[in-house]
């Protein structure tokens, strides 16, 4: 059984690191609906660099860097060049399959190094959820979190006070994207160990899912987290759990996706939808421009 | 931002004009930046976009494929543009392809041995019922409760991927072959037309309907008003609900008729192929969202657009047998040129213009 706990929070761990980091660009008022193609980037990027110099270490930096320039990018279309978050992030995320097609399918296959464990887990792990306490730590407790909260509800009264819009939401979108990127990296470099097309298979989706779930809230995204981290991991294994399990495969493994349509059904509903609206950054989504 | 001698000027009204001159400009810059890349993979850039095109529009080699493929594409990028017109993000195109390949296959394997005059055409509602359906489930979502379709269609995608595989590898639908279909009944093939499945030609019919259902219908002036303000419709009398259900209805029945163009209208396929196979054909409807983008949400510039990335992609393959380079460089190039057109998006807000000395 502990192994398949350790698999479940391995899991919950890239859904952890990828929406911690999209909470950040949420809160500054940027949406990435493209987290599944920086976690592609990511992933493809730190997958051939450990092939190729043979150390964990620096996949994980050169996947969360990739990660890190294409989050750069998407602020440079959607702050700089305001354009259309959604048409942006669709770019980066639709150039991310082309690319990674194109890229690291001819490395498909296994990886071989194995990961440092700590009784089983990977320190990725506590790092992860170190990120969560730092993160509800700076939003919260910190002046930088106040200013990267007041640019999410209104930049223009941020500007006001004296606030450099366009610096915050750089950083955060920047941050969103290493960790998105180090989200792909820790998934192809030690919970899957392999790379094989497409390998995301919907995971940076459901990441975006469990931060509009969250309420932009770090404790409720690692709830959420380890929730969706079971359940998909349940859908990988289910004879584990349940020995006998007589579903097909092909059912189980759309537990995880049917799972995200309920949750967002149910925090969609009128009483979930009010608390919701007051907790939503008001300039989520809207272009930052200075008349 | 700051340049001298250059200022920026907000574009009020973005011209029809400016915006084809943007695409077709993003579309040049992203075949300068690929021939840097192909000259860094080693290729001579203009040998291979020779090899390209003369490869994809020759009817003794890849003519036939390119028109069957950019068909398929066109019907995918229809069906993106019908609900953004309203406002609505339709990524599912994918799963409303494989829920109109359900569709499709349950009728032709329950009523096989029907007459190919009327097997056919119950083929055709069911794969645009099934796609409807799941097109509408989103819809309906979207207006009803506000749930983001984004999310919600591509989860549709994903579940509708695993639906398939439950019916093909090792399901009832399990062939000879353990993880393709079984084959399609003889009376259900698509009847050919110069050597083209007869379904080429529904996809341009959807695209002159559509526009002329966005130009001269009273649903298509609330769709578009629906689409540029929210508000502004709501004031006007306008139910966002059944406007969102119906697009995205319609825009997942266009996707689901693909299926059976895809499975019935190729004579190399007529089975629902390996999972790998088909979700290539999956992974190809989400340039439908570029095409879309690309040509402006205008369904007959749509046309041409299918053909250039419908004949680029099959082209492309020679990239590969001729020239020996990696396979996906097609899809690089769609990436590059997705990413610039994204970028030169910019124009579509600001024009620059040249600060004249005063003096």
């Amino acid at each position: 059984m502990w192994p398949f706990i350790v698999r479940c929070l391995e899991v919950s761990t890239i859904f952890l690191l990828a929406g911690i980091g999209e909470l950040l660009d949420q809160r500054s008022g940027i949406l990435n609906v493209g987290i599944e193609g920086l976690m592609l980037l990511g992933a493809a990027s730190g997958f051939i660099t450990a092939l190729h110099t043979g150390s964990l270490l620096i996949g994980f930096i050169v996947g969360a860097v990739v990660g890190g320039i294409f989050g750069f990018l998407h602020g440079l279309f959607s702050i700089t060049l305001k354009v259309n978050q959604i048409v942006s992030a669709m770019g980066i995320w639709i150039f991310a399959m082309g690319f990674t097609t194109f890229w690291a399918d001819r490395y498909s296959g296994p990886l071989k190094i194995s990961s440092p464990r700590i009784g089983g887990l990977s320190p990725m792990f506590f790092l992860a959820v170190a990120l969560v306490f730092i993160v509800w730590f700076v939003l919260y407790k910190s002046h930088i979190g106040l200013k990267i909260r007041s640019v999410g509800e209104d930049p223009l009264v941020a500007e006001a006070t004296g606030i450099n819009v366009v610096r915050i939401r750089y950083q955060c979108v920047v941050l969103g994207g290493l960790l998105g990127g180090l989200a792909g990296a820790f998934l192809s470099l030690t919970y899957l160990g392999l790379w094989a097309h497409l390998e995301t298979g919907g995971m940076g989706w459901i990441a975006l899912a469990l931060v509009l779930f969250s309420m932009w809230r770090p404790w409720i995204l690692l709830a959420g987290a380890l929730i969706f981290g079971t359940i998909w991991q349940f859908a990988i294994a289910p004879e584990v759990v349940i020995p006998g399990f007589g579903l097909p495969l092909g059912i189980v493994r759309m537990f995880p996706f049917i799972a995200t349509i309920i949750v967002l059904i149910a925090i969609s509903t009128p009483r979930f939808r009010r608390k919701w609206g007051l907790a939503k950054p008001a300039a989520l989504g809207l272009p930052y421009i200075k008349e | 931002m700051r340049l001298p001698g250059l200022k920026l000027e907000r574009v009020l009204v973005l011209t029809g004009r400016e915006a084809v001159k943007i695409s077709v400009i993003s579309i040049i810059v992203a075949f300068i930046i690929f021939s840097i890349f192909l000259f860094l993979e080693g290729a001579n850039p203009i040998d291979a976009y020779k090899h390209i095109f003369s490869y994809a529009f020759d009817p003794k080699l890849g003519l036939q494929t390119t028109i069957h493929r950019s068909i398929l594409l066109l019907f995918a990028t229809l069906a993106f543009i019908l609900p953004l017109k309203a406002g609505f993000w339709n990524v599912g195109m994918e799963g409303q392809l494989y829920l109109g390949t359900v569709g499709a296959f349950t009728v032709a394997y329950a009523y096989g041995d029907l007459p190919s005059g009327i097997l056919i055409p119950l083929m055709l509602i069911a794969a645009g019922l099934f796609g409807a359906i799941y097109g509408a489930f989103a819809g309906f979502l979207r207006g009803k409760l506000g749930v983001n379709e984004i999310v919600i269609t591509l989860m549709l995608n994903l579940i509708g991927y695993w639906l398939l595989y439950t019916l093909v590898v090792g399901g009832p639908w399990m062939g000879i072959a353990e993880s393709q279909s079984k084959p399609l009944p003889v009376s259900a093939w698509a009847p050919m037309i110069w050597k083209m499945p007869f379904t080429v030609f529904f996809a341009p019919a959807i695209s002159v309907i559509l526009y002329f259902l966005f130009r001269r219908s009273n649903i298509g002036f609330q769709i578009r008003t629906l689409g540029s303000s929210q508000p502004a419709a709501e004031h006007a009398g306008i139910n966002p609900l059944k406007i969102s259900v119906f697009v995205m209805a319609v825009g997942g029945a266009i996707a689901g008729l693909s299926a059976y163009h895809m499975w019935a209208g190729d004579p190399s396929f007529h089975v629902i192929p390996r999972p790998e196979a088909y979700k290539a054909i999956g992974d190809f409807t989400y340039w439908g969202i570029m095409v879309g983008l690309i040509c402006i949400l205008n369904p007959l510039a749509a046309i041409p657009a299918s053909i250039f990335v419908g004949s680029l992609k099959e082209g492309g393959t020679v990239l590969v047998r001729r020239l020996g380079l990696t396979y996906g460089l097609d899809y690089v190039f769609l990436g590059i040129l997705f990413l610039t057109f994204v970028a030169l998006q910019f124009f579509y807000r600001y024009r620059i213009m040249r600060v004249k000395k005063k003096g």
